[in-house]
């Protein structure tokens, strides 16, 4: 499955997304590319009715998920009902149109 | 009159229930009155409506000057089956909304009309225009469309609506329908009002309606203020 | 360094104006700023213009060198100063500099944004540019989005509340009232926005837990300063006010990457340098402009300032402790929430409240007996943050 590309710190093992040129942990400049786990943690929500141009929904649920391996990231969350703590798989889908293409991101849902 | 043309040059009616009225409590604190009006308003309603003619903010003019003939015609008999709510916050007229019914199945929402800005009144009775085509007279779906981009956001977007074929009666734009079924799924979170209306309130808002200057209307709408300071 | 007083304030009124250009509402604030200080015929070295986006709302750049055509300062230096909803902060701040560093004598600040000319969505897809464009934007973030998940966690730490919220709202629109030059002129009540069962009619979700009246609104508008050193300004004969303290901090571009999202790391260290520059504390501050893009801001902003320990910023909301009248009054003009927030101007318009505060020319709205203001123009979620204090000469 296609997925973002995070960034683990040689030195210190911090792990980074996005992509930055320094550790923001110790300045180190090397680091290795480095996947998501598939499953991981809600940290924060928000339901958001008033999204911008172009999204012509209501309702969509934006997230912070911590995944296992500590990569942490912004996605939609595909459930109902988020709460703080839940745990999530991780999906690849469209997430936006722009300029007339699909553009995909990370999308949540709950874990069986 | 000549009743015997006349007659022929009525559209016929059908019989509906009356709006019962309700009272929204707004952001304010205020209360603000919605209630069914009859023919016999319309005169008064026009005064309200006629300074926002020349309104071309946010299309005020096309939508007024419609208003103006779907109420005069409704008030001579020249349009078949239209209602018309009116929201009152002290007596005084805030918005005035309208529908024509086309059959017992359908209706088409005419004009929303709000002459008190940023207080959502609008909103509130557009919702309340739907309640009433929807609840009271029972029809399966309502018709709409939207001549500005705040009408456009507002109903098609928060209320979900479907797109329809055809064309709608104002001036053949695409129409756009709020279903039975989407008007309970949305009504919680859109529809106001508690009823019934204190007796107080109810024969005050009764007694008069009263209609602001016409410099206070352009001033609401405008939000033309303050310019002594520039 | 040299001191440098701010001798001009001008604005105009924040509003929906459609009638008025990006540069029209610039110049109109320009000139205010400039027949306040009293100017006479001398003339201005530089001009720096706060705008977050006049390519994107207006389809104009490039708008400092328009600026002074329209004014007629040429030969003066110009240019525009884009830092998201901190860019009128950011004018301040290199207007500061250019004035104490002794390069520049007189030089105008001017902060503005036209956001009305797009519709709603189309301005929050504007603002929303600031974000993260692969790790962010794409997903739809707004601003209130990102806000609403801060405020999330805030009020599940601290133990903020919807009430504590809806009372910032209510004190700024009250507050709003009393200032001319503010967008919104409405009194709302803790019952019509929140208590009523139908509350949440008029103060529908923008991003859950924020509602309407948590966000400030869309407005149109623009304000400026004119700055200068002591010696002109002594002869200018206005009442001496000094930017005292200037301090700005970044913090991570995605609020994700943030060890604690609920600090706000950038607000913290930037108050320190704006106090520490000053040789002042937060309690020596009588008045303060917050940035309260968002109802929480204030509250938190109120705390990560040194006002109020953390968790204890919506208690001395709820006493009052933050009123016209109270011991720290916040945002006497209203604040983003009642005066507007046209992004470029806010920044610019909260040190013009200041001054007008310090020298005693609010009106209605007057703090009592003010000599010390304090300003945060907080930029992104709080990634590029502007404090600045300001002191009345004795």
């Amino acid at each position: 499955m296609k997925t973002i590309t995070a960034y683990k710190c040689k030195d210190c093992g911090h792990v980074m997304y996005p992509h930055h040129y320094r550790c923001l942990n110790c300045n180190g400049l090397d680091f290795k590319e480095i996947s998501p786990t598939t499953k991981g943690r809600l940290l924060t929500y928000t339901i958001v009715d008033q999204l911008p141009w172009g999204i012509d929904e209501r309702g969509r649920v934006l997230g912070v998920v911590e995944f296992d391996n500590g990569v942490k990231a912004l996605g939609v969350i595909k459930t109902a009902k988020p709460r703080i703590g839940m745990r999530l798989k991780v999906g690849w889908q469209p997430v936006r149109v722009i300029s007339g293409e699909k553009v995909y991101g990370l999308t949540f849902r709950k874990t069986k | 009159m000549d009743m015997d043309i006349e007659i022929y040059l009525r559209p016929p009616e059908l019989e509906t229930p009356p709006y019962p009225p309700k009272v929204i409590t707004l952001s304010t604190g205020k209360k603000m009155i919605v209630r069914q009006v009859d023919r016999e308003a319309v005169p008064i309603l026009l005064q309200a409506v006629k300074p926002t003619l020349e309104i071309e903010r946010d299309y005020y003019d096309i939508v007024g000057a419609r208003v103006y003939a779907e109420l005069l015609g409704w008030y001579r008999y020249r349009v078949r089956d239209e209602f018309c709510l009116i929201g009152q916050i002290d007596g005084l007229l805030v918005g005035i909304v309208n529908t024509r019914s086309y059959s017992p199945q359908v209706d088409i929402s005419l004009h929303t009309l709000a002459i008190e800005r940023g207080l959502r009144i609008g909103a509130h009775l557009f919702a309340a225009k739907m309640e009433y085509s929807i609840e009271y007279l029972g029809r399966e779906e309502v018709l709409i469309t939207a001549e500005s981009p705040i009408g456009f956001r507002r109903w098609m977007i928060e209320y979900e609506l479907e797109m329809r074929d055809g064309q709608h009666e104002l001036g053949g734009a695409t129409p756009y329908a709020l279903t039975r079924e989407l008007y309970f799924r949305n009504k919680d979170r859109l529809v106001a009002g508690e009823r019934p209306v204190p007796p107080e309130l109810m024969e005050f808002a009764e007694r008069e309606i009263i209609v602001a200057s016409e410099d206070d209307i352009l001033e609401k709408i405008l939000g033309a203020k303050r310019r002594e300071i520039r | 360094m040299r001191p440098v007083v701010v001798a001009g304030v001008g604005m105009i009124p924040f509003e929906r104006r459609d009638e008025d250009s990006l540069v029209d509402m610039l110049a109109m604030a320009g000139w205010n700023a400039m027949e306040d200080a009293q100017l006479g015929d001398r003339s201005i070295d530089a001009v720096y213009v706060g705008n977050m986006a006049s390519g994107l709302f207006n389809h104009q750049e490039s708008v400092a060198s328009a600026l002074v055509d329209r004014l007629g300062l040429m030969p003066a230096a110009a240019e525009r100063i884009e830092n998201g909803p901190a860019s009128g902060g950011s004018a301040v701040k290199n207007g500061f500099l250019g004035v104490a560093s002794g390069f520049y004598d007189i030089v105008l600040v001017v902060g503005g944004e036209k956001m009305r000319e797009v519709i709603g969505p189309k301005a929050t897809d504007v603002v929303a540019c600031m974000t993260h464009p692969q790790a962010e934007y794409i997903y739809g973030v707004t601003l209130p989005a990102l806000a609403g998940m801060f405020t999330r966690l805030y009020m599940e730490k601290y133990g903020v509340t919807h009430e504590h919220l809806a009372m910032v709202a209510i004190k700024n629109q009250e507050n709003g009232l009393l200032n001319p030059y503010a967008h919104i002129q409405m009194k709302i009540t803790m019952e019509g926005i929140l208590t009523h069962p139908q509350a949440h009619i008029n103060s529908p979700i923008v991003a859950d837990p924020l509602r309407l009246y948590d966000c400030c609104p869309v407005s149109d508008g623009a304000a400026a300063i004119l700055i200068t050193t002591e010696e002109i300004a002594q002869k200018l004969k206005r009442p001496i006010v000094t930017i005292a303290g200037v301090g700005q901090a970044t913090d991570t571009h995605t609020l994700q990457e943030r060890s604690d999202p609920t600090d706000l790391r950038a607000v913290r260290i930037s108050s320190q340098q704006a106090f520490k520059m000053a040789g002042l504390k937060p309690k020596d501050i009588h008045v303060a402009e917050l940035h309260d893009a968002f109802t929480i801001l204030e509250i938190a902003e109120s705390e990560h300032v040194g006002f109020f320990s953390k968790g204890k910023g919506a208690k001395a909301l709820a006493d009052g402790e933050t009123r016209i009248d109270g011991k720290l009054p916040i945002n006497p003009s209203g604040g983003l929430k009642a005066r507007g927030h046209p992004v470029g101007a806010t920044g610019v318009a909260q040190i013009v409240e200041l001054v007008w505060q310090l020298r005693g020319e609010a009106g209605e709205r007057q703090v009592k007996d003010a000599s010390n203001g304090f300003s945060l123009n907080f930029g992104g979620f709080g990634n590029n943050v502007l404090a600045f204090v300001l002191r009345r000469e004795a």
